[in-house]
């Protein structure tokens, strides 16, 4: 469900966040202001050398997102990984929220992330606008789906294609790095075991038979 | 606790410091350790079962925590803040590694935990390149089968006899778990092109043994053990040393100069306290450098002297010299018959549970480079991380339930194929200190000089070939662009933090810095314990060797001051 999306991140960080989102936010909808300062080089640092890692602390940078962004983002992960039978959507799980931490992060990596992102968020309101004179989030479900389904055939190295290709690139990772994750792609790590018994026999039966196949 | 005056001071806090402290206060001897960074609790601060979901950025490497958010790695990294390194115009890239914490790299490193062979040692008399150790294997196996006894090291099998590839005497290694599915995948192609498949020697403790808690068979090593179920300095070697009450650590005490007596012996070592820049002197019988190769040689190079105007025992210009790193590289596949596999537990022991050792030994002069390399494997359905799209197909742009049975169906069919091989000595790549830049401190730094030779380029380049064979052979396609020219392919020289050789052990003063115990020949009562004292840079990774070496070179000190002639 991802309308309304609301932030799973908690209220005291959000409001931390506000007075440097606030100029952002107060823009107002359907309008997307992202300048120098907030596309540039930023001046907010990381989470330093030496975090705590057992309990690690949220993020430490600002969310540059305004609302608006962050609900077309809920839209955009939620296209790509709506629910299905016991597996939440993409929403649910908070992936808005990473996708925002990723693109406001001060590493080069997620700088460089930044801009594409944001230029594609900015595509998809003027699609809307241009389309059906009003802005992306205020569109039905159908139409919203129509816009997002225009972006997969544009050209890989396109602000589009690129976009596409990010956002899901993001989305999966953000999404199969939970639990609900784990359950739906069938990761049964992370628990403490007394043995390690190795494969079972199903499994290496499926081996032979692939290996077989080969000729091996 | 011990206090002044100490009897031996300890330089470092990881394999070789550590192996020594643990080794002379149980000799009785009372040792002060230095170590650079903080102070560090595995038990604490390691992050077991944390998810990726838990930490920024869903735990992706940032300059900050270049292995990722969960690596054990504190205050450091290729860069430690207020400690620049330069590399030399014209070098090839070099790139350094360093902690800051009790522990050094043990807190963090692969737990891969190889036996050098007897051709290692004698690499000059077998194919006259590079240059042989001062000792053979057999001086070293005793020290060897001690430390895989001492640390907990997995493995065992009965033994094949492969050249080169020592089978440890029973008794020392426990068994490796099993082989996972991808394990057993890979083995029939290697050994179907003749490459043997053998358990991987873990640095894990995988069953009973005492004293030591048994792994779990789950969270990844790298973020180190909070029930010191694999090796690390911290829980393994510093606990029974401190309980001697022979051994102070003190930590934030970065050395930068040992001091020499007017009979020219070392009388002790000056340090900065990081936190508060303060400078000390302290003072004890023997000095033992292991701060690591780089480090270690930034030591003596800083430390002149009348008698030593270009650094302390490196009156024949050898401090620094004959630096090495193993040769790297890899490649990844996707195998459509992995795809679709009943889900299994692929967490394991941590380390790899088998790999390919060398096969080439009587074969190097058709193969057209003289030394070899072996197979490190990974793979598996482990804990998905951020780049899990990387499964995909790189054109892929499904959505939806059709993206989420791709997912299923592909998770852990993708296996990763590293080399890790030996190089070759060469007088391009040394440091120096740097005749400009000093650290925040003051103290010079360390300039490195690199230069891969063909020796390294032609191997990387066989590593590449005989990877894209295996990976043809299993039915599988390489994932990325990949570079079959071995100048372009191999890591980076440091990449593979297998930095060695910098103050290596021979025979004689004028090629070496210190003898076959690490004793420098130049000062009596200095020693050095790490990496630096490497002759050769095997395929084997070097920390089993190191821990070894310190513990013989330990023994040797220890001797020494019992016979009251440090």
């Amino acid at each position: 469900m991802s309308e309304p999306y609301v932030s799973k991140i908690d209220r005291r960080t959000a409001l931390a966040w506000i007075g440097v989102v606030g100029a952002a936010a107060a823009v107002g909808a359907g309008v997307v202001v992202y300048g120098p300062k907030m596309g540039g080089k930023p001046a907010v640092k990381g989470y330093g050398t030496d975090p705590n890692l057992v309990h690690p602390a949220k993020a430490p940078w600002p969310r540059i997102m305004s609302p608006d962004q962050l609900q077309a983002t809920a839209h955009v992960a939620d296209f790509i990984l709506p629910a299905s039978g016991a597996a939440p959507s993409a929403s649910a799980l908070g992936v808005p929220d990473f996708i925002d931490e990723w693109v406001s992060a001060p590493y080069p990596d997620q700088v460089k992330d930044r801009p594409i992102v944001l230029d594609g968020l900015k595509w998809i309101e003027d699609e809307a606008n241009g389309r059906y004179h009003m802005g992306f989030n205020a569109l039905t479900p159908e139409r919203r789906r129509l816009v997002l389904s225009l972006l997969a055939p544009f050209p890989a190295e396109s602000p589009q294609g690129r976009f596409f290709k990010r956002v899901r690139w993001m989305t999966i990772g953000a999404y199969y790095t939970t639990p609900a994750g784990f359950k739906d792609i069938g990761y049964i790590g992370n628990v403490a075991r007394t043995v390690d018994p190795g494969p079972s026999d199903e499994v290496k039966a499926h081996l032979d038979r692939e290996l077989k196949k080969l000729g091996l | 606790m011990a206090t002044e005056p100490y009897d031996v001071i300890i330089v470092g806090s990881g394999a070789g410091g550590g192996m020594s402290a643990y080794h002379l206060t149980r000799s009785g001897l009372k040792v002060l350790m230095l170590e650079a960074g903080r102070h560090y609790d595995p038990a604490t601060e390691t992050p077991m079962f944390n998810t990726n979901a838990e930490a920024p950025l869903r735990g992706v490497g940032t300059p900050d925590k270049p292995f990722g958010f969960y690596d054990a790695t504190v205050d450091g990294g290729w860069q430690v803040p207020n400690e620049p390194y330069t590399v030399a115009p014209g070098s090839q890239e070099f790139t350094w590694w360093r902690p800051r914490m009790l522990g050094g790299r043990t807190n963090h490193w692969g737990r891969i935990a190889l036996r050098f062979g007897p051709l290692d040692f004698k690499p000059r008399s077998r194919d006259g390149l590079g240059y042989d150790w001062p000792i053979t294997y057999d001086d070293l196996a005793p020290w060897y089968d001690k430390t895989e006894k001492l640390i907990g090291v997995s493995g065992a099998a009965p033994a094949r006899g492969l050249l080169n590839t020592p089978d440890s005497p029973p008794g020392c290694l426990m068994e490796a778990a099993p082989p996972r599915a991808f394990e057993i995948f890979y083995a029939r192609a290697f050994e179907a092109m003749g490459m043997p498949v053998i358990p991987m020697h873990g640095a894990v403790v995988t069953g009973q043994m005492e004293g030591r808690n048994t792994c779990l068979f789950a969270t990844p090593c790298g973020r180190g053990c909070a029930i010191g179920a694999n090796f690390q300095s911290t829980t393994v070697l510093l606990p029974p040393a401190m309980a001697t009450g022979n051994l102070t650590i003190r930590t934030d005490a970065l050395v930068y100069e040992v001091e020499l007596d007017a009979a020219g012996k070392a009388k002790g070592v000056n340090f900065v306290d990081r936190k508060t820049g303060a400078h000390h002197s302290v003072t004890a019988k023997a000095v033992v450098l292991a701060a690591g190769s780089g480090e270690t040689a930034r030591i003596l190079l800083n430390s002149k002297s009348p008698k030593f105007p270009n650094g302390l025992a490196n009156t024949h210009g050898m401090v620094g010299r004959y630096l090495m790193d193993s040769v790297g590289l890899s490649v990844n596949a996707q195998f459509p018959a992995m795809e679709g596999l009943p889900p299994t537990n692929d967490d394991g022991q941590g380390t790899q549970h088998t790999y390919i050792p060398w096969w080439g030994y009587q074969k190097q002069k058709e193969l057209g480079f003289p030394r070899g390399y072996h197979v490190e494997i990974g793979g598996g359905r482990r804990m998905p991380s951020m780049g899990l799209a990387g499964l995909l197909p790189e054109d892929d742009q499904s959505i939806g339930d059709d993206l989420r049975q791709k997912l299923r169906n592909r998770f852990g069919s993708v296996i990763g194929f590293d080399g890790r091989g030996e190089m070759i000595p060469n007088d391009d790549c040394y440091c120096e200190l740097d005749p400009t830049v000093k650290d925040k401190w003051g103290v010079p730094v360390l300039r490195f000089h690199w230069r891969w030779g063909e020796s390294e380029t032609n191997q990387a380049a066989h590593m590449v070939k005989t990877f894209l064979a295996v990976v043809d052979k299993l039915g599988g396609k390489p994932l990325g662009s990949i570079e079959t020219d071995g100048k372009k392919a191999i890591s980076k020289g440091g990449e593979m933090i297998h930095e060695v050789g910098t103050a290596r052990m021979g025979a004689a003063e004028t090629d070496s810095v210190v003898n076959q115990y690490g004793q420098s020949w130049a000062v009596a009562n200095l020693f050095v314990t790490d990496g630096a004292v490497l002759v050769s840079s095997p395929d084997k990774n070097p920390t089993l060797s190191i821990l070894a070496l310190a513990w013989r070179s330990s023994d040797h000190l220890a001797t020494l001051a019992k016979q009251g002639a440090l």
